[in-house]
């Protein structure tokens, strides 16, 4: 008997044993980080931040979005600049932005062993992390961070943004461009050229030169079959079609909120009107064979090959790619003149617009438990000063830029010709907090391009914006907001392909009704007016 | 207990020895037992203990500690799981994917066996298994992409073949009525093969005697294999049904999650994709927990009477 329990008991040890060395694990990698350290350095806005030697952060962020790129690597000389001016070592954990969110929400959740500086995985639109304590509110600290508290105060819709439902302030953004290089229709000029078409104002003009490219032998191979209309994807990260063709319904499919002229808030995809005539106008495309099965699967890639064949005659994606991905697959494609050119928004019932983005693209906070806190936000404040954005803009005199006679700058030829070069250099690099600016994105592209775009940067309207929600909004959004956004996209693909009769509509909305949508439409109200306090 | 007066009387005292005795006798047995114990109970039954958050509103950042220490809700997330609209949607779509899987899947196995090992050629039966069971070690990644390439209604072969024989283009991956036919033929043609290698391996198992002794009484193919082959592999086909009776609500979450977008979630939407989306998307982990304990439970419960059947008619049974 004493021998079967001496069993029973070295089992238990044994197993609590183990259980114990993995809570050991945790606590072990604590303690190295090293002892509160009083910080007396008087750091007012430029470098260095600290006079101590051999000062170390831990910052945890998305690495770059070019898959061959590795920004902890030595080519990364503008983030290796930061550091050797700020005067601190970085220890930095970069992991790939497709896989952030997956991978940084857990150890979120968990919240032990965070570095000091969090790139979030999100906006944290919920407040989840702020309720949580997580994150060190900033605004008690400006005395330490006088870039960012002169920078909220020239930026009050940013500011009004990044104010949290307590009224203090916790993170740094990612400032990017909101009206500027935007996802925009882009056309293949060639076939516009060979049909003597301009490029389309409104959904009638656009339906007709659609129909034009279905029925022509555009490509001139003697086969008018193999033209491929438009090639715009609708998936749950893309969606195009919804950015495409919404404002022309008076509807922002993007966002899924908007408010009127009278300050009211509405549901994109609950309005019974302007909701149903897109949908029966996209039901339409899709029964004209205009609008292809396959669109809510369609992959950039495809579309790449596509105009590489000259095959398809639309599409929509980011500005960016007129130049630099779509137009330069046609052979004859020199730089002077685009190819697939971006064009305005089209027009329907009511006046066509792009819808812009928020200026805040992603957020940095430092963790409550961090040990080098005061050096963590002075790193933070540093590294978003106009000192910074110019390295993170230009990269390093003499490598990826030089300086002219007349005090201006230009790329350096090697900058401009090889662009994962630049990327590996840091350029913009996503783990530090980054402006984009209208002036850099600029001179990397084409003179055809920039025109485009600075025409169609003047024909677009104002996104829903970034609002915290208070602890019951949150509670009450995140039980049913998801439950609707599933059933609307659902529902949505059902209606186009006509799997679902527009008969249907009506019970869809009453489905919405059941789904809480007007307690949704109720919060997302008193949030708008919430911010549009907080601008005042 | 009952029985008592039947059975010989064993004292407290010779158990005891008799255990002792058994423990030494298999040290080594046990000392290799060890590390899969320690495995279940690190992996499989401590984190079991985090089913409590489907009790309680977690809050993020407080560590593992968060886990246990969250306020407590009762039974809040099961009824906000039951009153949303996709519950039904998800049970029913759980339920019958792997209700197909099991019905078409299952029996494939077992006939292939069957037939594989009435194969008298050496060369011909290895190569058949080897070529049948090779589509199990391709990632399900790799499926889906072959899927996905030769049903794209433009460019796949499959869609080219029907236009060319005069028939409409079908737009298989997005369609909600191809769903559940594309993972189960998929699935199936997947693990046949490998699935079969048990049955095999019970069919060889059948003495050759036996075989002899039907042929002695003019017995012919059909009835070797229905008289002698079946009830001979019956309960390893019982344990394997229950087995996989257990797993009838757990279909696997990576396929289904690469093969499904909107326009198929009325019928590719299952448990598990629905909590990956809202436990680690959107950060909702008690309501997430709380639909996943739902699942194990309705699972365990299959497990329990589809034994206790087992037991009752066949005799055969996992405890």
């Amino acid at each position: 008997m004493r021998k079967a329990k001496l069993f029973i008991a070295m089992t238990l040890t044994l197993s609590i044993a183990s259980s114990a060395l993995i809570g050991c694990g945790s606590k072990g990698a604590e303690s190295t980080k090293g002892e509160v350290v009083e910080d007396t350095y008087n750091y007012t806005g430029s470098a260095p931040i600290t006079d101590q030697e051999g000062a170390t952060l831990s910052i945890l962020a998305s690495n770059s979005w070019y898959s061959t790129v590795d920004l902890t690597s030595d080519d990364a000389s503008i983030i290796k600049e930061v550091e050797k001016r700020a005067g601190v070592n970085v220890d930095w954990t970069l992991i790939d932005p497709t896989t952030y969110t997956d991978a940084v929400s857990p150890m979120l959740a968990s919240g032990s062993d965070l570095a000091d500086i969090v790139f979030l995985p999100d906006l944290d639109p919920n407040s989840s992390y702020i309720k949580s304590a997580l994150f060190e509110p900033l605004d008690e600290h400006f005395d330490l961070m006088p870039n960012f508290k002169a920078y909220l105060d020239a930026n009050p819709n940013i500011k009004a943004s990044l104010t949290a439902t307590d009224g203090h302030i916790y993170y740094v953004p990612i400032v990017g461009l909101t009206d500027n290089y935007l996802p925009v229709i882009m056309y293949n000029q060639k076939w516009l050229d060979q049909l003597n078409m301009e490029q389309p104002k409104n959904l009638d003009e656009f339906v007709t030169m659609l129909k034009a490219f279905r029925d022509n032998d555009m490509n001139g191979d003697g086969d008018t079959t193999d033209e491929i209309p438009m090639s715009v994807t609708s998936s749950e990260t893309a969606k195009n079609l919804q950015m495409m063709f919404g404002p022309a319904f008076g509807l922002n499919l993007q966002d899924g909120f908007y408010v009127d002229d009278k300050g009211t808030v509405h549901y994109s995809y609950a309005e019974s009107e302007n909701y149903k005539n897109y949908l029966n106008f996209i039901h339409g495309l899709y029964e004209e064979g205009l609008l292809e099965m396959e669109y809510t699967s369609l992959t950039r890639d495809q579309i790449t090959e596509r105009f590489a064949q000259n095959k398809t005659g639309v599409t929509f994606d980011y500005s960016w790619q007129m130049s630099q991905l779509y137009s330069p697959q046609f052979p004859e494609y020199d730089g002077t003149n685009g190819i697939v050119v971006g064009g305005a928004p089209l027009s329907g019932e009511y006046e066509g617009s792009y819808i812009g983005l928020n200026a805040v693209k992603g957020i940095f906070g430092v963790t409550t438990d961090s040990k080098n806190q005061s050096l963590a936000l002075k790193f933070l404040d540093y590294a978003m000063s106009e000192e910074c954005q110019d390295l993170y803009v230009w990269g390093i005199e003499n490598e990826s830029f030089t300086v002219n006679a007349d005090n201006t700058r230009s790329f350096t030829e090697k900058a401009l010709s090889d662009n994962l070069w630049l990327q590996a250099l840091g350029i913009n690099p996503p783990c530090l907090p980054y402006h984009n600016s209208v002036e850099a994105t600029n001179v990397l592209l084409p003179r055809w391009h920039v025109d485009v775009d600075s025409n169609l940067a003047t024909m677009t309207s104002a996104p829903w914006p970034q609002i915290y929600a208070t602890q019951e909004e949150s509670s009450v959004l995140s039980q049913y907001l998801v439950d609707i956004q599933t059933y609307a996209d659902q529902m949505a693909v059902a209606f186009i392909s006509g799997n679902t009769s527009m008969d249907d509509f009506d019970s869809y909305l009453s489905t919405l009704k059941t789904m809480h949508v007007d307690d949704i439409i109720k919060i997302k109200q008193e949030q708008y007016d919430r911010y549009a306090a907080a601008l005042k | 207990m009952m029985k008592k007066s039947n059975v010989i009387k064993v004292t407290k005292e010779e158990k005891r020895q008799l255990f002792q005795k058994n423990i030494k006798r298999d040290k080594y047995l046990i000392l290799m037992f060890l590390p899969v114990a320690i495995y279940y109970l690190i992996f499989c039954y401590l984190p079991m203990t985090g089913l409590i958050m489907s009790f309680q509103e977690f809050k993020p950042g407080n560590g593992l500690a968060g886990i246990y220490t969250g306020e407590w809700v009762g039974l809040k997330w099961f009824q906000q799981f039951f009153e949303s609209a996709f519950a039904w949607q998800l049970i029913r779509n759980t339920f019958l994917l792997s209700f197909y899987s099991l019905i078409f899947g299952f029996p494939i196995p077992i006939i292939f066996a069957v037939c594989i090992t009435q194969i008298k050629n050496k060369h011909v039966q290895r190569s058949a298994q080897l070529i049948t069971y090779l589509p199990y070690f391709i990632s399900t990644v790799v499926v889906v992409g072959m899927m996905t390439n030769f049903l794209s209604p433009s460019t796949g072969i499959i869609n080219q073949v029907i236009v060319k024989l005069g028939g409409e283009q079908i737009n298989f991956m997005n369609s909600p009525d191809w769903f559940r036919r594309l993972y189960v033929i998929s699935g199936s043609w997947q693990t046949f093969g490998f699935n079969s290698i048990i049955f095999v391996a019970a069919i060889m198992g059948i003495s050759p005697d036996l075989y002899e002794a039907m042929r002695v009484d003019g017995a012919n193919k059909r009835q070797q294999v229905w008289f002698l082959v079946l009830p001979m592999i019956k309960s390893t086909i019982i344990l394997l049904l229950i087995m996989s009776l257990g797993n009838l609500l757990s279909v696997g979450f990576e396929k289904v999650y690469l093969m499904y977008n909107p326009s198929v979630y009325e019928t590719a939407d299952v448990i598990s994709t629905y909590v990956y989306r809202q436990g680690i998307e959107n950060k909702n982990f008690s309501f997430a927990t709380a639909v996943g304990l739902f699942n194990s439970l309705v699972g365990f419960t299959i497990v329990s009477i589809s034994n206790w059947f087992s037991r009752k008619f066949n005799e055969t049974s996992i405890w």
